[in-house]
């Protein structure tokens, strides 16, 4: 299955040029690689251009099958700190080494997340231990990391910021010392808030940035919400009851009568990280070397060349209780289709390979979720739920990503010789 | 003194004078504008990588003696530092060969060093900060080739995703920006024929045949893949769909790109042939494991086959750097796996034999060879996250002599043991370059050579 999918933009309010094509999936798709007769579809970077909205107006604008925003933010919707947060969240110099933007890991043409890789690499190439979560619908998000250990977006940005393996600043102090010494900043900063750029309001400015990223109007939306018949067939409707029954995916990925953030803001348990700590090694790891040519190469050898796994227990490394080992946060699943790869360690590349794990009933353990268990799904009940999820896509992630391409990226301009 | 080196112009007589001899070697990856050095080098300058909690971390170009007549003979004699670990790679010569430009492929900084005005103690000359800005977004300078009063720089990624779509930037050699050439990928081709399934728009190694007006480039991967943990990506299905599977001709002269060929596998150093009726070059994919010749048929079209496999290629032996001899008759191919040099006889180009092996060390990237052949230089470092761990992770610079038939180490340095960091790149020095007389009586060089 294709997930990638092109939007044509239409005529808008808040867009100000003509139309252009936008792929939502990276610029050179790879869809097919494993296949011997896979074929490039690369676009080259020239295209990758979009056209600027008003985000503090979607920010505000009231959302199909989403609950109003002043229900979660932590500030109104300002455009001026909405363009300042666009503007550092795009901004590579601010990582110690200038290389690293929040961007960089969150990319917008990839649900704002990053589809080609599993778990994100940061600072000077350091690997991080979990996916990199999308951050379209992120607003509505009541604890933030995988393992819930922030609550605020505003004080969720610090961290990746001063991570080591991140995007390693070495104090708050540091990053505030640059913002302070570029003109620019020191404009927008006063234009915003009134004032020099400090803890909170660098903080604000990207959350008030991530949180205008809201994408509903699904087909879904228009179906379960709005009542048009026409926005989903029949297998996606199908889906829909499975979802909602047999499948039972709704017990944690909540859908409401007025609203549905398709998650129960809590954490469970699946297996898929009982099973990463506890598991054996394999003998062999299968590596794609080319389209259609696969190996199968000794973990002796792929272990000189790689470091030791990190290991990674859940929420159990924020409360030290074992009964938190391996639970993980409810991910929202809109726009699902656009977020692979899957789970909190990108273990599953597919939307079907996340099926196929729910319908085995997750990993079999002592402190698996009650919640999971096999489902005895048939293939076309399968098909039926994958469709029901690329539904869910919305329907102005275009125009978000087109904004987000019109963003200057920032990067150092002047030599200091 | 003799003049060790021959600029360009004298190039074509001194290989006609080689050609009648069985010539082993030349200082082979250089570009045909620059001078080169023909006798004994002096020096080897190696762009290091630092090292996080070894000697000062930074990155640092070293310079080696490497002229058996000097009274240093074997030893580092200087090193200078540059600040931070930006992914030390690779390095080239302005064609006036007064500069060495070196890379970081991590924060995209060009290091300009003067290693004219004193060989053995090189300057830093200028530092390049803004390539990402000015260049439109090309992150990763890797090859520097020098053309005619100008150095292309090919990239590996980009700033928009970090992924392998990138482009060739060409700079003055007063260090000035000039243009980007992107790598024409399915929507834009500009102009080139696909002629096979794949454009997929990355970039790595770029090689001229000027006689031919051809210009050739391989393709690599991008930020996330060449920064990350080798063991991890071999083990993340989607990091491993990110190379670069293409290689493409491009028209020296526009710099536009002329035709995309299918080349699996990650094709990186390209080494184009020398004697002046031998239209094409090689290359080797790193994932593929196989020896690639682009050349030109009878009807003038230039095509692309695989032609030979190196070691087993189920194995994963990973080959790298390569070189190839001044008479076309050789091709040196490093395993950085199995940390083995191999040595290929091309006189025929479409069935390359290997005849020689020998293991170097536990890990084995590059090699340069010496214009009269006879010596070989090979360090250890690929990739600051792809190099191997623990023990494994030995980083030298090793001297060897060829006979032909055997390479006999004469010495070797020891990057960790000295604290310099990981080595990476090397390109030779000479003070015979710049008109400078050796500060060691002549005698002794009489003795060297």
């Amino acid at each position: 299955m294709r997930l990638a999918c092109c939007f044509l933009l239409g005529a808008s309010l808040v867009l100000a040029e003509p139309p252009l094509s936008i792929r939502l999936a990276p610029g050179d798709d790879k869809t097919g690689y494993r296949r011997a007769d896979y074929q490039t579809d690369s676009l080259s970077l020239a295209r990758r251009r979009g056209s600027a909205i008003d985000l503090a107006a979607n920010a505000r604008a009231e959302h199909l099958g989403l609950p109003p925003l002043a229900d979660f933010q932590v500030a109104a919707p300002n455009a001026g700190a909405i363009q300042l947060g666009r503007k550092l969240f795009f901004d590579r110099r601010l990582s110690r080494n200038r290389t690293m933007s929040c961007a960089m890991c969150h990319i917008p043409e990839q649900g704002f997340t990053s589809n080609e890789l599993k778990r994100p690499i940061g600072f000077e190439g350091r690997g991080v231990k979990r996916n990199a979560p999308t951050l379209l619908n992120v607003a509505f998000n009541q604890r933030l990391f995988w393992d819930a250990r922030e609550r605020e977006l505003a004080q969720q940005i610090w961290s990746p910021l001063l991570a080591a393996n991140e995007m390693n600043n070495p104090s708050v102090g540091y990053v505030l010392d640059q913002l302070h010494a570029d003109p620019h900043y020191r404009e927008l900063f006063q234009q915003a808030f009134g004032e020099p750029a400090n803890i909170l309001n660098t903080g604000l400015a990207l959350a008030q940035y991530q949180q205008s990223l809201i994408a509903a109007n699904s087909r879904f939306d228009r179906w379960y919400f709005a009542g048009d018949q026409a926005a989903l067939n029949a297998q996606e409707k199908l889906g829909f009851r499975l979802f909602t029954g047999k499948a039972a995916c709704s017990s944690c990925h909540l859908i409401g009568a007025q609203y549905a953030l398709f998650t129960d803001h809590q954490l469970h348990n699946t297996g898929v990280g009982y099973q990463e700590s506890m598991q054996k090694t394999p003998a062999t790891v299968t590596v794609q070397l080319a389209p259609g040519v696969q190996v199968a190469v000794d973990q002796k050898l792929v272990s000189t060349v790689g470091e030791a796994k990190e290991n990674d227990l859940g929420r159990y490394e924020v409360s030290l209780q074992p009964a938190d080992r391996w639970k993980y946060r409810t991910p929202g699943l809109r726009n699902v289709a656009l977020t692979a790869p899957y789970m909190h360690n990108g273990e599953f590349l597919s939307l079907q390979a996340v099926i196929d794990f729910y319908n085995r009933g997750g990993v079999q353990h002592e402190l698996l979720s009650p919640l999971i268990r096999p489902l005895g799904l048939v293939e076309s009940e399968q098909a039926a739920l994958r469709a029901f999820l690329v539904a869910l896509t919305g329907g102005n992630v275009a125009q978000l990503v087109g904004d987000a391409f019109a963003a200057p990226v920032g990067d150092t301009t002047a030599s200091p010789q | 003194m003799d003049k060790p080196y021959l600029p360009f112009y004298k190039l074509a007589t001194v290989l006609l004078l080689l050609a009648g001899f069985a010539v082993q070697a030349d200082e082979t990856c250089m570009s045909p504008y620059m001078a080169k050095i023909v006798g004994q080098e002096d020096f080897v300058y190696v762009w290091t990588l630092g090292e996080e909690g070894l000697g000062d971390e930074q990155d640092k170009l070293v310079t080696i003696d490497v002229n058996p007549a000097s009274p240093n003979y074997g030893q580092v004699v200087h090193t200078l530092s540059v600040g931070g670990r930006n992914e030390a790679h690779h390095s080239g010569f302005s064609d006036d060969r007064r500069y060495l430009w070196a890379g970081g492929l991590d924060t995209s900084k060009i290091f300009i060093f003067d290693v004219h005005s004193d060989p053995a103690k090189p300057k830093l000359h200028k530092t390049i900060d803004d390539f990402v800005a000015k260049s439109g977004g090309v992150v990763g300078p890797h090859t520097f080739y020098a053309l005619a009063g100008r150095m292309m720089i090919t990239g590996l990624s980009n700033n928009k995703d970090h992924g392998g779509r990138t482009a060739m930037v060409e700079y003055s050699n007063k260090g000035e920006y000039i243009a980007t050439h992107w790598h024409p990928t399915d929507d834009s081709l500009n102009g080139a024929e696909k002629s096979g399934k794949y454009a997929d728009g990355y970039g790595y190694d770029v090689r001229v045949l000027p006689r031919r007006n051809a210009m050739f480039t391989s393709s690599f991967t991008g930020w996330s893949n060449y920064m990350m943990d080798f063991g991890t990506m071999l083990a993340d299905e989607e990091a491993m769909k990110r190379f670069g599977n293409t290689a493409v001709l491009w028209d020296l002269h526009t710099r536009k790109p002329k035709k995309v060929f299918d080349m699996p596998g990650a094709p990186l150093e390209i080494r184009c042939a020398w004697q002046p009726n031998h239209n094409y070059c090689f290359t080797t994919t790193a994932l593929t494991s196989k020896i690639w010749l682009l050349y030109e048929d009878a009807n003038g079209v230039w095509q692309a086959k695989a032609v030979a496999d190196i070691g087993d290629p189920s194995k994963v032996p990973l080959p790298v750097d390569i070189s190839i001899t001044s008479d076309d008759s050789g091709l040196w191919v490093q395993t950085f796996m199995d940390g083995k040099t191999r040595y290929f006889d091309i006189t025929d180009p479409f069935a390359p034999k290997q005849v020689y092996e020998k293991v170097i060390g536990a890990q084995l990237n590059m090699i340069s060879q010496s214009w009269d052949g006879k010596r070989a230089y090979f360090t250890s470092s690929l990739l600051d996250n792809w190099d191997k761990k623990g023990d494994q992770d030995e980083q030298f610079f090793k001297a060897y002599t060829w006979d032909g038939k055997e390479l006999n180490l004469e010495f070797a340095v020891d990057f960790k043991a000295e604290k310099l960091g990981s080595a990476h790149q090397m390109r030779f020095g000479a003070y015979g370059l710049y008109g400078l007389q050796r500060p060691y009586a002549a005698r002794d060089i009489a003795a060297g050579e």
